[in-house]
């Protein structure tokens, strides 16, 4: 068997049993058919509109996350701080070199990359080859959660910062709003995620990913180059990361140091709810998390919002911890 | 200026309020060994059992009238069942999926405690829990008076009851863990399936573990409580819970006396930083405590995972 | 058959695509020693973690003592009798070599919060009467001088015997060997298969262990499993497996 027969045998598709799709699915509809009667289609809609918007950054930030703990199974609990950076670097570039938004949005994703590429060779990879286990590797990401964060508001204080994003005019349709930028933020996610889609489908490298992700003994023994593997899914991922900060930095017009920290625990549901290590899973996780937190606005104050996807992640660790796409031996003990 | 840097050497106030924090921190992180050090799991909640102990505490005084060491009592138990109610569904999981769902708690409790404005006050604060052990307060303050001893500051009586308490908290963890009971909760640590195999419900153990860990936790909020004498949300930051974590390891996973010992030289050490200038406008100076204790967390894990007083081979199980 | 200390029909346990368990009956016979061989990945290791309570079948039936212990947790059968010992062994390498023995005693007040608060007396008696077993234990297995040493400085065999000494603690009625004699020495292997049958002539201990030594399969054992690809394709006296087409087939075809 050579390498590239097992890698394609490990890394078709696997869809689902209708199972939990299928659950998700009715839940979605009875939750919409409840919320159309109470609030009126106008209302729904509108929320739903939002929940689409947060959804995708959710999803760019999520995929990134479940894609390093894929081929790692490390809970990186610094990643929010990943699209902090990039928020950050992106909004360095408008203001020390005055780029367009567009441009500054691809050098904050490019910059966080080459950050993500850069921690993996210092500090990731020579914890692992110590032998660190996962404990040692869970107060790592802690530990870099303080440094990265506090670090981000030593250099660039408290105090919000514009991105400079249009975050007034509005595209309206019917009776239903949506800001330009986030419509924008909404395609740039998309082309995102659809390139995410096809690299991981398509490409050598992409069922390579896949292939250690799901089975690691096998694609070692089967030549699959792991250290490579490694360093690309970090590179993905800081790219995915940082662009998940520069959207959601525009989406909402300012960011802060604690813009990451704010939204990392709904990236965490996400990339659960979608099952931890599948790609396909945290787009999946993303838009239903974006969507549960904006319908639940409709019902419960705005302010607790985030704490509806808290409990959706339990919720999902309580009755299927392998999410959506996941397999059920990965999550028990 | 090296003498202005130095003085706090001298200053009793100073030694007061390190010895609060020591025993703040410490009776936190008592907890954070008994879980980690000795159960083997990690539990990232301490935090939110502090608040949850603390604001039961507070808003059956303040709000109800309750009397204040009843209300401690209930603030324990609902700390306990939280603890309970936590554990039930998650310790069965993976490590690291435990630990999210417990920082996940954490953050749900800090979150609703900011947003229950008609109980907790939200981010204004909580006042008016202090009255009952004011009057105990005042009333030792004077029998010290009485009995020669100087009483430099009103918060010597807490420095001493909270010392006090972190070291007969310490002798009695250390104790139980000591015991058969103990001996069960150490074989969970670095084999749950061989425990399994010899007929213990491990999970009962657990949390158990993590029930008592969740007392402590909110009698380390009770001190927090009357030192700062305003219950606000941003004092129960999974900070807390770092520092926990750093403490534990300095003093070695397991060590119980180690907790006493790493709490009291990293509270010099962060406190007397305080008197450090640096050219820098406050709020970024608090930045750089926080980056100091990120950063030697991980100097810790990666360099020296068995802390100063650990035995290397305690840490040998590739944790 | 009405003495059978432990009955297992058609149960069946699959991880994904494979089925590492395919229909398996066997039935052991109170005060046994049976032998359970089969090339590996045959599912002696599954089937011996779906009986113990480690993994969960996803149909059949498990009855031990006339009791059914199907998919009831690993600690409540080991409870009721029915102890194993695993391939790699478990022994806790951080805690020493006697306070392996006396976390295996059974029904000891100080292990629960409440007795232990409570009844402190009681939890020292009991901690006292274990000492004592663990150390008759120990004796018989030549681990008395090591009593006192960390677990984790064991050798591998030694390792071995501490864990069926472990597992004796719990005084049971069937105990579960995954490969007891692999990386003992021969001497201390025979000294080994001799406490198995004196336990079993003095207590009615039943044995049912896995080994790949033919050796010892033939000569100490009472009857012979033999399983392949997750199913029982041989059951009988250690003799009738020579010429068993069977049998041969499943090893050479491995």
């Amino acid at each position: 068997m050579t390498s590239a027969d097992a890698v394609s045998a490990l890394a078709n598709p696997r869809f689902p049993r209708v199972g939990p799709l299928g659950v998700v699915a009715v839940a979605l509809a009875v939750s919409a058919f409840y919320l159309l009667v109470r609030v009126g289609p106008t209302a729904l809609a509108q929320a739903t509109v939002n929940g689409l918007v947060t959804g995708s950054y959710f999803a760019l930030g999520a995929a990134g996350l479940t894609l390093v703990y894929g081929v790692l199974k490390l809970l990186n609990f610094a990643w929010g701080e990943y699209l902090t950076l990039g928020a950050y670097l992106a909004v360095l570039g408008r203001t020390a070199f005055d780029l367009p938004l567009g441009v500054a949005l691809i050098f904050g994703a490019v910059a966080t990359a080459v950050f993500a590429l850069l921690l993996e060779l210092s500090m990731w990879r020579p914890m692992r080859r110590k032998g660190a286990g996962m404990f040692q590797l869970l107060l790592m990401s802690l530990g870099l959660a303080f440094v990265m964060r506090y670090v981000i508001q030593l250099v660039a204080g408290t105090e919000v910062r514009q991105v400079g994003s249009n975050v007034t005019s509005t595209i309206r349709v019917g009776d239903i709003y949506i800001g330009r930028t986030q419509l924008w933020a909404v395609l740039v996610a998309f082309a995102a995620l659809v390139t995410l889609a096809v690299l991981l489908r398509r490409t050598r490298l992409g069922k390579q990913i896949r292939a250690l992700s799901d089975n690691p003994e096998l694609a070692e023994t089967t030549g699959v180059n792991t250290d490579r593997i490694v360093l690309v899914t970090w590179i993905l991922a800081g790219a995915l990361a940082g662009l998940a900060g520069v959207v959601y930095g525009a989406s909402v017009g300012v960011i802060t140091p604690t813009l990451g920290f704010g939204i990392v625990l709904s990236l965490f549901a996400a990339a659960i709810l979608g099952g931890l290590g599948n790609a396909y899973g945290a787009l999946a996780g993303g838009i239903l998390i974006g969507l549960v937190q904006e319908w639940s606005t409709l019902v419960i104050a705005a302010n607790l919002k985030i704490a509806v996807s808290f409990v959706v992640m339990i919720l999902v660790l309580i009755l299927r911890p392998q999410g959506i796409f996941g397999q059920a031996r990965t999550a028990e003990r | 200026m090296v003498a202005t840097t130095f003085a706090w050497v001298s200053s009793p106030d100073f030694w007061i309020n390190v010895a609060i924090l020591t025993a703040t921190y410490g009776i936190f992180a008592l907890g954070i060994q008994l879980n980690k050090g000795t159960t083997g799991i990690t539990n990232l909640a301490q935090a939110g059992f502090m608040a949850i102990g603390a604001y039961t505490f507070a808003i059956l005084v303040v709000r109800e009238g309750w009397n204040s060491w009843v209300a401690m009592l209930v603030g324990v138990g609902a700390a306990m069942v939280a603890a309970v109610l936590v554990g039930l569904p998650s310790l069965r999981l993976r490590a690291d999926y435990f630990a999210i769902t417990t920082l996940a708690f954490a953050e749900i409790v800090r979150y609703l405690a900011d947003n229950s404005r008609d109980l907790t006050n939200g981010s204004q604060g909580l006042a008016g829990y202090n009255n009952d052990w004011f009057k105990l307060s005042l009333s030792m303050e004077r029998r010290l008076d009485d009995a020669g001893i100087p009483t430099p500051g009103f918060l010597v009586p807490l420095a001493l009851v909270s010392v006090a308490l972190l070291l007969v908290l310490t002798l009695l963890v250390g104790a139980l863990v000591r015991t058969p009971w103990g001996r069960v909760l150490r074989a969970i640590r670095e084999d749950e399936d061989a425990a399994r195999a010899l007929g213990k419900n491990t999970l009962v153990y657990k949390l158990q573990s993590l029930a008592l860990s969740a007392a402590l936790a909110a009698v380390a909020g009770y001190v927090l409580a009357f030192n700062l004498t305003l219950l606000t949300p941003e004092q129960f930051d999974p900070v807390f819970t770092i520092f926990a974590y750093v403490i534990v390891i300095l003093g070695g996973l397991g060590s119980y006396v180690g907790v006493v010992i790493s709490s009291f030289v990293l509270m010099t050490l962060l406190e007397a930083t305080r008197f450090v200038e640096l050219p820098l406008p406050a709020d970024r100076v608090a930045a750089v405590r926080f980056v100091i204790v990120g950063a030697v967390l991980m100097l810790l894990v990666a360099f020296r995972p068995q802390g100063i007083l650990g035995k290397r081979q305690e840490m040998v199980l590739g944790e | 058959m009405s003495d059978a200390v432990l009955v297992v029909e058609d149960v069946s346990k699959s991880f994904g695509a494979v089925r590492a368990v395919d229909g398996a009956t066997i039935d052991v016979a109170r005060g046994s020693i049976t032998a359970l061989i089969g090339p590996n990945g045959a599912g002696k290791s599954s089937l011996f973690n779906v009986i113990t309570g480690f993994e969960r079948p996803e149909r059949g039936r498990v009855r031990f003592d006339g009791r059914s212990i199907y998919r009831l947790p690993p600690h409540i059968i080991a409870r009721r009798g029915l102890v194993r010992t695993f391939q790699l062994t478990k022994t806790l390498s951080v805690m020493t070599v006697l306070d392996n023995m006396l976390l295996a005693a059974k029904d000891h007040p100080g292990e629960r919060l409440t007795s232990l608060v409570l009844q402190p007396r009681a939890s020292r008696r009991r901690e006292r009467t274990a000492r004592e077993r663990a150390g008759e234990l120990l004796e018989r297995f030549d681990l008395g001088p090591v009593s006192g040493d960390y677990a984790g400085t064991l050798s591998g065999g030694q390792r071995k015997l501490l864990e069926l000494a472990r597992a004796l603690m719990l005084e049971p009625r069937l105990v579960l060997l995954d490969e007891p004699l692999a990386g003992v020495n021969p001497t201390l292997g025979r000294r080994l298969l001799g406490h198995i049958e004196e336990l079993r002539e003095r207590d009615a201990t039943t044995f049912l262990f896995v080994e790949h030594d033919m050796e010892v399969v033939m000569n100490h054992s009472d009857r012979v499993i033999v399983m392949a690809q997750g199913k029982v394709i041989a059951d009988g006296a250690p003799h009738e497996m020579r010429g068993n087409e069977r049998v041969i087939e499943a090893y050479l075809g491995a």
